[in-house]
């Protein structure tokens, strides 16, 4: 019989620890709440308003971030240029500072007297578009880092044999360079519309209203866990429901290349 | 037509160096030399993937140093083939025609991949495919596009020894069916030999020789292209086909050679392809020659031996089988080998 190394038996029940360390929290609170209490929740206009914000505002960041963050990240993948590493560095600024202190960062720029809050005739405090620049302050690393992985793992010979083809380069970008770096660009955008929905620091310095779930939990958490918590366990099965098809599909999509 | 003038390109740790060329229509030329000489960088500045810092590149007539390669109709082969790992085999041949919006595609790309034999694998995606196919489809892709010139950068160099013959000898074929120019880069002097009207030698960015085969190999410039060249053994004899096997007469030495060949040709035989042996032994070989060893190369792991058969033979033995064989200066010797490893040019 094969005898498993100690280390392998040490190692695995280190991880195991880890694992179990968030598992637990969530497992718990999952169960916490009776499906009928949770059905009682889900009928509340409110409740189902801020979680249709904080899903529908992460996905105006993860669009922004798409249109913004692929073509940059296609540089990034490609060019050499002087000061390249402080730009890499500057995209990974989100990703270290605290959240508060992002949010006031955004509020600087995107309040009322801030030089684009105040210059563009757009609403941002108090507004959807304050939570939707928020949102995309911290999350947007996520698509970018992914999507300049993606394209660096495309050889560029292939790009050469498109562009002796016949192909343009802005053909040659969306006929082979794009599709065959998708599953980086699905996977980072599902990072960051994840991790656009669970933030709530930044968002509550520049938009406490409209609340969208993660505000409304913390809002009704003054009037005790027990109101809170049922908002919390349905926020949570959503986002898992959502996260786990969209890792189906991008699964399936790696299969087939 | 293309040609290359005062053509300079420094880029990364490669650089190509003042190359003057020029290839005639229909010419198939190969830039036969050793890693790092800039060859496929030279090949890469022809696509247009890179301007040239100085000098013109002229095809047809028209200069295109600074064109970009969408415009400047090449179709280019890479070693690694560089199938688009997305699309099927027919969506790869296809690709040159759908950019330029023709019509009729279905029939040109049928047409074209039963010129390079590949019409059974069209629905195919490149992972399931086989190097040969992969570089099929790869060469199918880049024709498709009737191109001026066609770039074959090291286009055997990733195949095994079997398929690369076959390829060999079917880039030969396709090259006299469709008359394509082509340029075509590669380390292997048996390759250049083979598929070459004329080759340029290429050694740290310059091209420091170019002619004939013949010229080539039995004229080499300068001591860098005799050593490059220079282990081969090349003779001129006269050629007659009977039946399956061709017999030249090359002085008084009568060799085989399954290359179907007539009148006056050029043999060359590599030094590897030969066996020695001390006593005659019963070998599937055709050709058997006898002689004496009139000169002993110690080349390092190897020895080269040249053997007086009434022709100077070069061949080449481990030290071991050197040490084994126990054989010296004016040791008589058998050497053997296949009529397939006899090529006639």
């Amino acid at each position: 019989m094969r005898k498993t190394e100690f280390t392998t038996v040490f190692f695995a029940l280190m991880g195991f620890f880890i694992l179990l360390f968030i598992i637990l929290p969530v497992l718990s609170l999952l169960f916490s709440e009776s499906p009928e209490g949770l059905i009682e929740t889900a009928k509340n206009p409110v409740v189902i308003d801020a979680i249709f914000l904080s899903c529908y505002t992460a996905f105006l960041a993860t669009l922004v971030a798409l249109i913004f963050g692929v073509p940059l990240a296609y540089i990034l993948a490609r060019k050499n240029f002087p000061g390249k590493n402080v730009v890499k560095a500057v995209i990974d600024v989100p990703i270290v500072i605290p959240h508060t202190v992002a949010g006031i960062a955004v509020l600087t720029v995107f309040g009322s007297n801030g030089i684009v809050g105040g210059n563009v005739g757009i609403q941002f405090v108090n507004a959807i578009p304050g939570i939707v620049v928020a949102m995309l302050f911290v999350s947007a690393p996520f698509l970018i880092n992914s999507a300049r992985e993606g394209f660096e793992s495309v050889d560029p010979k292939l790009e050469n044999v498109s562009r002796s083809l016949g192909a343009s380069p802005i053909k040659t970008f969306f006929k082979i360079s794009f599709p065959l770096a998708s599953k980086n660009i699905l996977t980072g955008s599902i990072m960051t519309w994840a991790r656009a929905v669970s933030e709530f620091g930044a968002v509550i310095i520049i938009a406490y209203y409209p609340m969208i779930a993660p505000t409304l939990i913390w809002d009704r958490l003054s009037y005790g866990i027990n109101y809170s918590r049922p908002v919390a366990v349905l926020l949570i099965l959503i986002c898992l429901g959502v996260f786990i098809v969209l890792r189906i599909i991008s699964g399936r999509n790696h299969d087939k290349t | 037509m293309i040609k290359l003038e005062n053509v300079s390109k420094n880029w990364k740790n490669f650089s190509v160096e003042n190359i003057n060329l020029e290839i005639k229509k229909g010419e198939y030329f190969v830039i036969l030399g050793p890693t790092g000489a800039g060859k496929t960088l030279l090949l890469e500045t022809i696509a247009g993937f890179h301007y040239p810092d100085t000098g013109r590149i002229i095809i047809d007539d028209k200069d295109v140093s600074f064109l970009p390669p969408e415009k400047r109709k090449v179709g280019f082969v890479y070693q690694e083939f560089m199938l688009f790992p997305h699309k099927t085999v027919f969506e790869n041949i296809a690709f040159g025609l759908k950019i330029r919006g023709e019509k009729n595609i279905k029939n040109q790309v049928e047409g074209m991949a039963d010129l390079v034999d590949v019409k059974n694998i069209l629905h195919r995606h490149q992972k399931t495919l086989s190097g040969g196919e992969k570089q099929r489809v790869s060469i199918a892709r880049a024709l498709i596009i009737k191109p001026s010139i066609l770039l074959l950068d090291e286009p055997l160099s990733a195949l095994d020894a079997l398929t690369q013959k076959k390829l060999r000898d079917e880039l030969k074929k396709l090259h006299s069916e469709t008359g394509v120019t082509t340029i075509h880069v590669t380390h292997d002097q048996e390759e250049a030999l083979i598929l070459g009207n004329r080759i340029g030698i290429m050694d740290k960015g310059k091209i420091v020789q170019t002619g004939t085969p013949e010229e080539i190999f039995r004229k080499p410039a300068s001591e860098f292209v005799a050593n490059f060249v220079g282990a081969e053994n090349i003779f001129t004899g006269t050629a007659e086909t009977k039946e399956s096997i061709t017999e030249i007469k090359i002085k008084n030495v009568v060799l085989y050679s399954t290359v179907r060949k007539s009148g006056k040709v050029n043999v060359s035989v590599r030094p590897e392809d030969i066996i020695i042996s001390k006593e005659r032994m019963k070998s599937s070989a055709r050709n058997v020659l006898s002689g004496n060893i009139i000169e002993i190369k110690n080349k390092g792991a190897i020895i080269q031996l040249i053997v007086d058969c009434g022709l100077p033979f070069a061949a080449v033995i481990t030290r071991q089988s050197f040490l084994d064989l126990n054989i010296n200066i004016g040791s008589s010797v058998y050497l053997y080998f296949k009529a397939g490893n006899v090529h006639l040019f």
